[in-house]
């Protein structure tokens, strides 16, 4: 009883809204109308309003693809192209290739190596009955977070002035392994020139120093869509009973072996972070600020919630390490007596 | 069709393989049927798909489509990895391979990942048909001894396993002539590390974000769900071996073998070496958690000093500052 009620507060805490189970009929996701999506292509709703779209739905295949593409490339940045179709002001994404270009700085130029790709690639999908056209793109921020830099932002402006209605989405792979849970954002720029009627209050994120210029420079040029995921049917079923195979993978994860040189990378950006901040507090000393900027954090507070979240990862990763040693390293233990104690012993009093 | 492989092969199979071909099933088969909104008939089929959910919504009047596809993956030694998969355009009734397409597609894969070879096939249904081994020779050029993946995609709710079976192909002399047959192999799921965050992210719509306590609890109700199967088969295991020493079931002594060696396996490790390491590890964590500890304190620190000094600052304009700090 108590559990069920702490999982109704959770979920309630968290908003989840509780997918049912599709059933086949709602498999219509699925079905691509060539005709409303050609009379959409048509009227061109978005032309009129920049922030016409609020919502991505990305399907499970197209996730997947898309993580694991950006985990294979490992500290380079790779890309990729998502195909899909829009549904009012939601843009669904239904599949996701990879584009054979490696990331560097000047990937504006790369766009073009790759469109004969693209063309190839959507010509035989459409012959293997894959109908939906190129929606948006995908490419991956290994270790520095969901945001689009300077040059991100200058393609994306140009996909969106010639090849609308387009997406892009930054995938952390880095993060992803380190936090347990995926790191994925969804982007569309403003038009030149346009400010956008109020601030939306994005969802923070540690920005690596070296980069954290080049994301406030452009963070007020584009704005963040939701993303839902979703599933078929089958799927779903398929899902649940890959568990019985999966559970063995979920124990044997050892996230902690995996990230050394991304945790290690992020410890030495906050102590360089730290003392940036050490510089803008002491001269900050003379005299009271003005009125307390309520909306602004200091530097160190963001510092801190920072090494928090470091912390957190770290500490979850350990968590897993410990439950297996005593899993399957206590077998001897138990016939000593119980005052030995012989695991690791916690060096703080809680 | 034999029952078991000789071949000695281990096969690993990645999760996106296996939603991949479900993606391509769905596609097919919601393209055939008509959508839920758009013809009159429709509410009559919706109706009937809601009944006949056993059947997997299957339309009332044509059987399942079967979707064929391209297995690629790494073969390393005698493991055999697949990693991905693709569509391929196959005529049943006339056995025609579209030659050109595959090679086509071959290539645009190898660009981006170019350690994948062809492996094999896949199709869905329920049962491997005589009629694949044409499809499964038509391969053979690519690759001498293609897989053939097979997953069944009627959702039976009373279902318990994956119904996703490997095959290979054997050469059998019955009743004097050569032939090809299929026989099943047993696979193994293989993941990565970002592969099976998100698929859990997918198949269970963890929550992203939210406070310390949450991130926490979906990490250890993770951790709680897997050890609960372990603990399950475990006792499976257990109930077997009571049965199986008072009499009720015969015994077989390649199981307890089997588990004699996995019990002799614990403890996994118990070397100084480990220990000293593990030692090590979980000391960076406290560190780590001490620097962090640190970091608030001076934090808050700074926000009291700053408070203080904003307070009681007012009282003494005059003559800069005398106040505290």
């Amino acid at each position: 009883m108590d559990s069920a009620i702490a999982q109704k507060t959770w979920e309630l805490e968290n908003n989840i809204l509780t997918v049912e189970t599709p059933d086949p009929s709602s498999d219509s996701i699925f079905y691509y109308d060539v005709a409303a999506q050609a009379k959409f292509q048509q009227e061109k709703p978005w032309a009129n309003d920049p922030h016409y779209f609020k919502r991505v739905k990305i399907s499970a295949l197209a996730l997947l693809k898309m993580v694991v593409h950006a985990r294979s490339g490992g500290t380079i940045e790779v890309m990729g192209l998502m195909q899909g179709k829009t549904d009012g002001d939601a843009i669904i994404v239904m599949d996701a290739f990879a584009l054979p270009v490696e990331g560097t700085e000047t990937r504006v130029n790369a766009q073009a190596d790759a469109y004969e790709y693209m063309v190839d690639y959507s010509q035989t999908n459409k012959q293997a009955g894959r109908l939906e056209n190129v929606v948006g793109w995908y490419h991956s921020h290994p270790g520095y977070g969901c945001w689009l830099s300077g040059i991100d932002v200058s393609t994306q402006m140009l996909n969106q002035q010639f090849q609308e209605p387009f997406l892009a989405v930054v995938i952390d792979p880095t993060r992803t392994v380190s936090a347990g849970k995926v790191e994925i954002g969804a982007f569309r720029t403003y038009p030149e020139g346009y400010k956008p009627p109020d601030d939306p209050i994005s969802e923070y994120q540690t920005i690596p120093l070296n980069k954290i210029e080049d994301f406030g420079v452009h963070c007020k040029q584009y704005y963040a869509l939701d993303i839902t995921y979703f599933k078929s049917s089958l799927d779903c079923h398929l899902l649940d009973l890959l568990w019985n195979k999966y559970w063995v993978n979920t124990l044997s994860s050892s996230p902690l072996l995996g990230n050394g040189d991304y945790v290690a990378g992020q410890i030495s950006d906050l102590a360089e972070k730290l003392e940036q901040a050490e510089n803008q507090l002491a001269h900050s000393r003379i005299g009271p600020l003005g009125p307390p900027r309520k909306k602004e954090e200091s530097q160190l507070a963001k510092i801190t919630r920072d090494s928090a979240k470091i912390t957190l990862e770290q500490v979850h990763g350990l968590m897993s390490q410990v439950i297996k040693d005593i899993l399957f390293n206590s077998v001897r233990q138990s016939s000593r007596s119980q005052n030995d104690q012989s695991g690791p012993e916690p060096m703080i009093e809680t | 069709m034999a029952s078991s492989s000789s071949s000695g092969l281990t096969f690993k199979l990645h999760p996106l393989v296996i939603v991949n071909i479900s993606d391509h099933y769905t596609r097919v088969k919601s393209q055939l049927s008509l959508p839920p909104s758009l013809t009159s008939t429709s509410s009559a089929a919706t109706s009937n798909n809601n009944n006949n959910n056993s059947n997997g919504g299957e339309n009332n009047q044509n059987p399942p489509p079967r979707v064929y596809g391209c297995v690629i993956g790494v073969q390393r030694g005698r493991t055999v990895e697949i990693f991905n998969s693709f569509e391929l355009i196959y005529d049943p009734s006339t056995r025609s391979l579209d030659r050109s397409f595959l090679e086509k597609k071959q290539e645009l894969y190898k660009k981006v990942f170019p350690h994948f070879y062809v492996l094999g096939w896949y199709s869905t249904g329920s049962d491997a048909q005589e009629s694949d081994m044409h499809f499964h020779k038509a391969l053979m050029d690519i690759n001498e001894s293609p897989l053939y993946v097979l997953l069944n995609p009627a959702i039976n709710p009373a279902q318990k396993d994956l119904p996703v079976t490997i095959y290979e192909s054997e050469l059998h002399v019955i009743d004097g002539v050569p032939q090809l047959i299929f026989v099943r192999s047993s696979y193994l799921i293989e993941t990565v590390e970002a592969e099976r965050i998100s698929v859990d992210h997918v198949a269970h719509l963890k929550p992203s974000g939210g406070s310390a306590a949450t991130q926490l609890a979906a990490q250890l109700t993770g951790i709680h769900s897997a050890i609960k199967m372990l603990n399950s088969r475990i006792r499976v295991l257990h109930q077997y071996l009571v049965g199986m020493q008072k009499g009720d079931i015969p015994c077989e002594s390649s199981v307890l073998r089997q588990v004699s060696s996995l019990l002799r396996r614990l403890p996994a490790i118990e070397s100084e070496k480990f220990q000293d390491d593990f030692l090590m590890e979980y000391n960076d964590t406290l560190l780590i958690t001490y620097l962090a500890m640190f970091t608030n304190c001076s934090s808050t620190m700074n926000e009291l000093v700053d408070k203080f000094n904003t307070t009681y600052d007012r009282h003494s304009r005059r003559g800069g500052r005398t106040a505290f700090i």
